[in-house]
């Protein structure tokens, strides 16, 4: 008799633990997607409580044992690594999932720098972090469009995402002016303004265009970069007048496409011109140029 | 008599083991988490050493942060270490929390992380992480889940005013 009654109670504790298990039983899809609906299968019965701890949410709900639970697209926002539980009285039960981000629909895109001077190699570098709706770095790869133009005309290239993002080294083009520096993922474009402006004078020269008494005004030709474009107003040209023991410099800024000193009138003196790095010519004050 | 005396250094070494490990367990958790950075594969431009030390600072820095706000429900920790998508991702995990009446603990066993991308005028870094976490949900007091694995994250890390500072911060399954 007492041996029968053991067997009944391991019986019953076996049954117990298996129902017990099976309560904690939760069945989740691995395919989950950010912003798309799961529905999380559960088993047992009674009631009981299921929590979803994401990497940005926590989502806390009573349910029924045994039905399947719904959770919202717009409540699974994150992506990442998620962790199901489910208590049921005092036992627990859990599961990893792991959600993955949902399609390019936004980016972030840093363009530097906002302004550069025309025609040098790899001075522009465009950097696209891709999103989805959620603003989850989709680490999927995904073509990004990136086009740098002025006035209409430039280059387009296409870069591929990786780990969530796309970079590029452009170069300037040879035109000053505002260039767009566009870049598109999917059908979502965002827009840069890159300025580009004059790049170093080229050909710098200066002629004598009055001689007083006691002084002379020399004046460069219009200042313009090696591509046509031309220096902007208000670049420093340095005029410097030596003789033999003496120096004279004039810092003078460009205007309207020109500089212009007046120097001192010498009978044998040398002038030479210069912007930033670049001499330009020199005359010979008094024994002609 | 020696049997006694045994005993009784025995049940004091008991004790103080007992007290000593959780003791040691919570001084851990308080420091902040080993970080090895490895730059070999970044590019287009190379981290300089200087830049590499603050990653490293920084970066350990952020972990510490999300170890403690959601250990202790608070985002205040998150402030000076996360911007952006990351700090507005946690500070909402923190609110969802304290509304679920649970909390997350963080045993953090270390980071493997390499730069897989820094910009080339030095304001982006992108890192790839192979954490050691141990990860403990309680509702109350009670642990209602705990596991240890080793989870892949991609951070996204912009220079601010003195530091680095955590925007986008992701795991994903190993291997991607």
């Amino acid at each position: 008799m007492r041996k029968l009654a053991f067997i009944t109670l391991i019986v019953l504790t076996c049954w117990f633990a298996a129902d017990s298990a099976r309560a904690a039983e939760i069945r989740i899809s691995q395919n989950a997607t950010a912003g798309q609906p799961l529905s999380i299968g559960t088993g047992g019965s009674g009631d009981g409580t299921l929590y979803l701890v994401g990497p940005g949410q926590v989502i806390k709900r009573s349910i029924k044992l045994g039905n399947d639970v719904q959770i919202k697209g717009e409540e699974l926002r994150s992506a990442g690594r998620w962790i199901a539980i489910i208590r049921s009285g005092s036992s627990s039960e859990s599961s990893v999932f792991w959600v993955k981000p949902g399609a390019a629909e936004s980016m972030s895109f840093l363009a530097r720098p906002s302004r550069v001077p025309v025609a040098e190699r790899n001075v522009i570098s465009g950097m696209v972090f891709v999103f989805d709706k959620s603003r989850n770095l989709v680490l999927q790869p995904t073509p990004v469009n990136f086009s740098l133009a002025v006035n209409g005309s430039g280059a387009a290239h296409t870069v591929t995402s990786r780990n969530g993002l796309a970079w590029i080294d452009a170069g300037s083009g040879p035109k000053e002016g505002a260039a767009q520096f566009v870049a598109t993922v999917g059908g979502t474009s965002v827009r840069r303004v890159v300025q580009q402006v004059a790049s170093q004078p080229c050909n710098l020269r200066m002629h004598v265009s009055q001689r007083m008494k006691d002084q002379m005004v020399v004046e460069t030709d219009p200042i313009r970069d090696c591509t046509g474009n031309a220096v902007p107003d208000g670049t420093i040209v340095t005029f410097t007048e030596s003789e033999k023991n003496s120096k004279s410099t004039v810092d003078a800024r460009i205007k309207k496409g020109v500089a212009r000193a007046v120097l001192p009138a010498s009978s044998n003196a040398t002038i030479s011109v210069a912007s930033g790095i670049v001499l330009g010519n020199e005359l010979h004050a008094g024994g002609g140029e | 008599m020696k049997r006694a005396r045994f005993f009784v250094l025995m049940v004091g070494i008991a004790l103080a083991v007992s007290g000593g490990v959780p003791l040691l367990m919570r001084a851990f958790a308080d420091s902040k988490p080993n970080v090895q950075l490895n730059t070999d594969n970044s590019g287009p431009r190379q981290v300089e050493p200087s830049t590499q030390k603050a990653i490293v600072r920084d970066y350990s820095s952020a972990w510490q942060a999300i170890n403690t706000a959601l250990t202790n429900n608070n985002p205040a920790p998150l402030n000076d270490n996360f911007v952006g998508f990351a700090f507005d991702q946690l500070t909402q995990r923190v609110k969802d929390q304290q509304h679920a009446g649970i909390r997350t603990r963080i045993v953090d066993h270390g980071h493997k992380v390499e730069t897989i991308f820094y910009s080339r005028d030095g304001s982006s870094i992108q890192l790839r992480d192979t954490a050691s976490i141990e990860t403990q949900v309680l509702d109350g007091d009670t642990v209602i889940h705990s596991d240890q694995t080793q989870v892949q994250y991609i951070a996204v890390m912009t220079g601010a005013e003195d530091r680095w500072k955590v925007r986008v911060l992701e795991s994903t399954p190993s291997g991607q």
